[in-house]
């Protein structure tokens, strides 16, 4: 049988080597040429009974989801993997462990679970380990064996791959996983014969894989960053871990603070002492850092916060995905405190868009908060970065020697942007203070200048509000549904219109990796060319939607997944199909009011 | 308020006419006329002239509290931070920037109650940075409420039966975090405060300067009168080298003693990075 792409899915428990099978078949994929998608899914435990599983999805053609369900499953242990079994789609085979021979595998206890119409191919993962690399160790590099030949795949990048990855460990060790993934091969093709075959580039050009959390770092190091401060926390860390080597290169560094409260406060006087600086966090980190935050509205210091989403509320689901935080993000400072907030969709969004945050945040002097979430931060996808490497990159508006003269750090200005003196420069001395303050940074609580100050703040925003670039539309411009989305669940999105439109329905999308501010006029046109707009988002209460429907008046339908899994392309593309057919039959209810 | 406070109130105002923003009246000191941080303002005028530091390249950086309006009295850049957060703060801009003199100023109950989990890691990792905590044994700013290094049995609005819980001693805290530089001073003793404060800014490393500075507004057991009575300098013939006998006579209560507890070299934190990035100093190939 022939298929243009398919999801493979590792599963098994913490020793499985489940990740090195993820890194190895998708590594195997990407040098075939094959666009991929990887998502691992752990839990919270280190070790012990911990499942965790890696899904890949790859196609000679753009990857932009999970999608729904799975093509085969690699059964690395039993009692983890029988619940996976529902996942898989017609036509879909299992490969699992067997002790000798084919006629042991009813002993095992995964066979009855699998339906008729899916391919069962017991392999003995164990002994062909055993036989090869003299422990049950290389029992993953087996299972790839198998995977590739039922799969249709051809040996050799595999093997390269495998030469590449172990060579340091020296020739015995590759020598002998190789042969390991042989064995599974030829287990295989001695018992089954292939099962699939699955399309690969005529000409391949391999290609790099990069994570949306790499992305966020390197996109941060390429334009300027010169101070990090940090406390771990998941799935944030490994963009602190990545500055933490880079930045002592790059005449920077990496600070690791005693909480988040003292890295974001780091943060804050690096910023005020003139150098590109930020953190990164998880929903816990971003609570605790919401005064400092406030502060840098206040004080109108630059402040960049990259918070990778997870499951919440409180410490909540540290492996889940969930896109939870953005009401936090939006509101979660005393008085009006207001700030840019930022999605990226894909991991290119995740370089450029720090690197805007950057320009933002130095520019109008405001935090800026760049929201990413578990699975854009954690999977692994194409590298489609292009590269801006402006390391002495800086946005500051700096004084007039006119300006200077009477220099005051707050001046009132028509773009609210006041011009900026960093300490170490002359001739203009000035405190900055949390506190409410007249125009030369002074403490003052005169109810006239508190509202004069207030409307220089939020003054800033119309300003950035004009210079955004236009928010994306996607799809069928002519269609009555539109959708609108952010962050990661784009991609299904995309994927979900695709279905609907090869099924008879049209759609389009507006979506911008700018939440607020937003170009306004836009979102509002586009909503008007809707009779129904749906909005699909990764949380149970809906909070994008609330911040759309608030804005611009709207009644969407709102489509609530509320994390733990990336989002399912087929359940958009049936709501889009369902609300079209009620357009058919019913006189549609406005979706402006 | 005695004349020797007094002193150090007008002269303090008269300085702080002399500031960045002496056309602006809002600048001129907030306190109560006799409070203690009068004092370890005008010794800091002093210090930075004694040492010749330029107002372009001082930042003062403090957190909230009476003790902390201070950027807004002196001739620098001034960064009032968040209530417990100065010490983190000051810590980003000397990293950011290790040309800047950086100073903190902060209360007792910013310092050990509120930012109490802050000061061991700045002490551990000898930032180079100068840490002024003002010591009144109270919450100030908010009235009079017990702090954590009020004495036991304090009456106050928060605790009406008097205070049950031990107080914190902030120099002992500091030598035990592994300061390099730990010094107590009454701010009665402005000479003693300006040569103290001028040394911490010269050493090379974390320096506590633990000011105990009346409220003359809100305590009524800690005063001039009483910490007069019970401080005294530390001996003649004390050498400031070791650590052990430092917290030994930090800990004393009779007398509470004032002076350098301990001054000890090593590398600062920059000394450190600077080591770490000696390895790259190669050109980098992104
Ligand atoms: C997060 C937070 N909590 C509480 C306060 C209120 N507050 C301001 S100053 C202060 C205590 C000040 O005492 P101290 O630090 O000893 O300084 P002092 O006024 O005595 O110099 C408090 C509780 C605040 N500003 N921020
Ligand atoms: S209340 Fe106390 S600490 Fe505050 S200014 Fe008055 S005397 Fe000083
Ligand atoms: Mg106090």
């Amino acid at each position: 049988m022939k298929k243009q792409h398919a999801t493979v899915r590792f599963c098994g428990i913490a020793g499985d080597g489940i990740v090195t099978s993820g890194k190895v078949f998708s590594g195997a994929a990407a040098d075939m040429g094959l666009d991929v998608l990887v998502n691992d899914n752990f839990s919270a435990e280190i070790r012990g009974l911990g499942k965790s599983t890696t899904d890949i999805r790859v196609s000679p053609t753009r990857v932009r989801s999970m999608g729904d369900g799975i093509d085969a499953l690699v059964a690395m242990s039993v009692a983890e993997s029988i619940p996976e079994i529902k996942d898989i789609t017609e036509h879909g085979f299992v490969i699992f462990d067997c002790e000798n021979d084919p006629d042991t595998r009813k002993e095992h206890g995964l066979e009855e679970y699998i339906p008729e119409n899916l391919g069962s191919f017991a392999v003995p993962l164990k002994r062909l380990s055993n036989e090869n690399a003299r422990s049950t160790i290389a029992r993953n590099i087996v299972s790839m064996g198998a995977l590739s030949y039922l799969l249709g795949l051809p040996p050799d990048i595999f093997t390269e791959l495998i030469d590449r990855k172990l060579s340091k460990k020296g020739e015995k060790v590759v020598q002998r996983n190789v042969d390991a993934f042989m064995a599974g091969r030829s287990y295989c093709d001695e018992h089954y014969g292939p099962h699939t075959t699955l399309d690969t580039p005529k000409d391949p050009e391999p290609k790099k894989l990069v994570t949306g959390n790499q992305a966020v770092a390197q996109g941060a190091l390429d334009c300027g960053l010169k101070f990090f401060a940090g406390y771990p926390i998941t799935p944030a860390t490994t963009i602190m871990e990545i500055v933490a080597k880079e930045l002592p290169k790059l005449d920077g560094w990496m600070l690791q603070a005693e909480d988040e409260i003292a890295a974001i406060g780091a943060v804050l006087g690096a910023s005020f002492a003139g150098k590109r600086a930020m953190t990164s966090t998880a929903g816990p980190g971003l609570a605790l850092m919401s005064e400092m935050i406030n502060m840098g509205v206040m004080s109108e210091v630059p402040l960049v916060i990259a918070n990778v989403q997870r499951g919440g509320p409180s410490t909540g689901l540290p492996t889940k995905v969930e896109q939870g935080d953005l009401n936090i993000a939006m509101y979660g400072g005393s008085g009006d405190s207001p700030r840019v907030v930022m999605a990226p969709t894909n991991a290119e969004e995740c370089y450029s868009g720090i690197q805007y945050a950057f320009d933002i945040a130095e520019r109008f002097q405001t935090p800026v908060i760049f929201l990413s979430d578990l699975f854009l931060g954690q999977r692994t996808e194409v590298d489609r970065i292009e590269r801006r490497v402006e390391r002495d990159r800086s946005t500051r508006v700096k004084p007039t020697n006119d300006e200077l003269t009477s220099y005051n750090r707050f001046a009132d200005t028509e773009t609210g942007i006041s011009p900026w003196v960093i300490p170490g420069e002359p001739d203009a001395l000035y405190s900055v203070t949390g506190l409410e303050h007249s125009e030369t940074g002074n403490p003052n609580f005169d109810a006239q200048v508190h509202l004069r100050m207030q409307e220089k703040r939020y003054r800033k925003f119309e300003t950035l509000q004009k210079e955004l670039p236009k928010p994306q539309v996607i799809g069928d411009l002519d269609a009555e549904i539109g959708l609108s989305c952010w962050g990661s669940v784009r991609g299904a999105v995309i994927e979900a219109m695709d279905i609907a439109r090869e099924e008879g329905v049209k759609s389009k999308m507006i979506v911008s990796m700018m939440i607020n501010p937003q170009r306004e006029d836009d979102f509002r046109a586009f909503f008007e060319s809707c009779k129904e707009v749906i909005i699909p988002e990764m949380n149970h209460s809906g909070q994008y939607a609330a911040l759309m429907k608030s804005r611009y008046g709207i009644r969407p339908r709102e489509m609530h997944f509320p994390g733990v899994t990336p989002v399912s392309p087929r359940k958009i593309a049936d709501k889009i199909k369902e609300v079209q057919n009620e357009l058919a039959t019913e006189t549609p209810r406005l979706a402006i009011v | 308020m005695n004349l020797l406070q007094k002193r150090h109130v007008l002269q303090s105002f008269e300085r702080a006419k002399a500031t960045k923003a002496r056309k602006h009246r809002d600048t001129l000191p907030t306190w109560c006329p006799g409070c203690g941080h009068f004092t370890p303002l005008q010794a800091l005028y002093e210090a930075m002239e004694d040492h010749a530091i330029e107002s372009k390249d001082f930042v003062l950086v403090s957190g909230i509290g009476c003790s902390g309006r201070f950027p807004f009295f002196i001739k620098g850049f001034g960064l009032h931070g968040l209530h417990g957060r100065a010490v983190p703060i000051a810590t980003g801009v000397k990293l950011a920037n290790p040309e800047l003199e950086v100073v903190i100023v902060g209360g007792d109950g910013d310092g050990v109650g509120i930012g109490g989990g802050h000061f061991p890691h700045a002490a551990r990792s000898n930032f180079d940075l100068t840490y002024l905590l003002l010591d009144n044994a109270i919450y100030g700013l908010t009235k009079g409420q017990t702090s954590p290094t009020s004495p036991m049995g304090m009456v106050s609005s928060t605790s009406p039966y008097g205070n049950i819980s031990k107080p914190l001693n902030a120099s002992t805290m500091a030598l035990t975090y592994g300061a390099t530089f730990v010094a107590r001073v009454f701010s009665q003793d402005r000479d003693e405060c300006t040569k103290l404060i001028g040394d911490a800014m010269k050493h090379k490393g974390f320096s506590l300067v633990h000011v105990l500075s009346p409220c003359i507004e809100f305590h009524k057991t800690v005063t001039y009168d009483s910490v007069q009575d019970e401080v005294a300098r530390l001996p003649e013939d004390y050498e400031p080298t070791d650590r052990v006998q430092a917290l030994v006579l930090s800990e004393s209560t009779d007398p509470i003693y004032t002076g350098l507890f301990l001054k000890e070299d090593a590398p600062s934190y920059l000394d450190r990075v600077a080591e770490v990035r000696k390895q790259f100093e190669a050109p980098v190939i992104a």
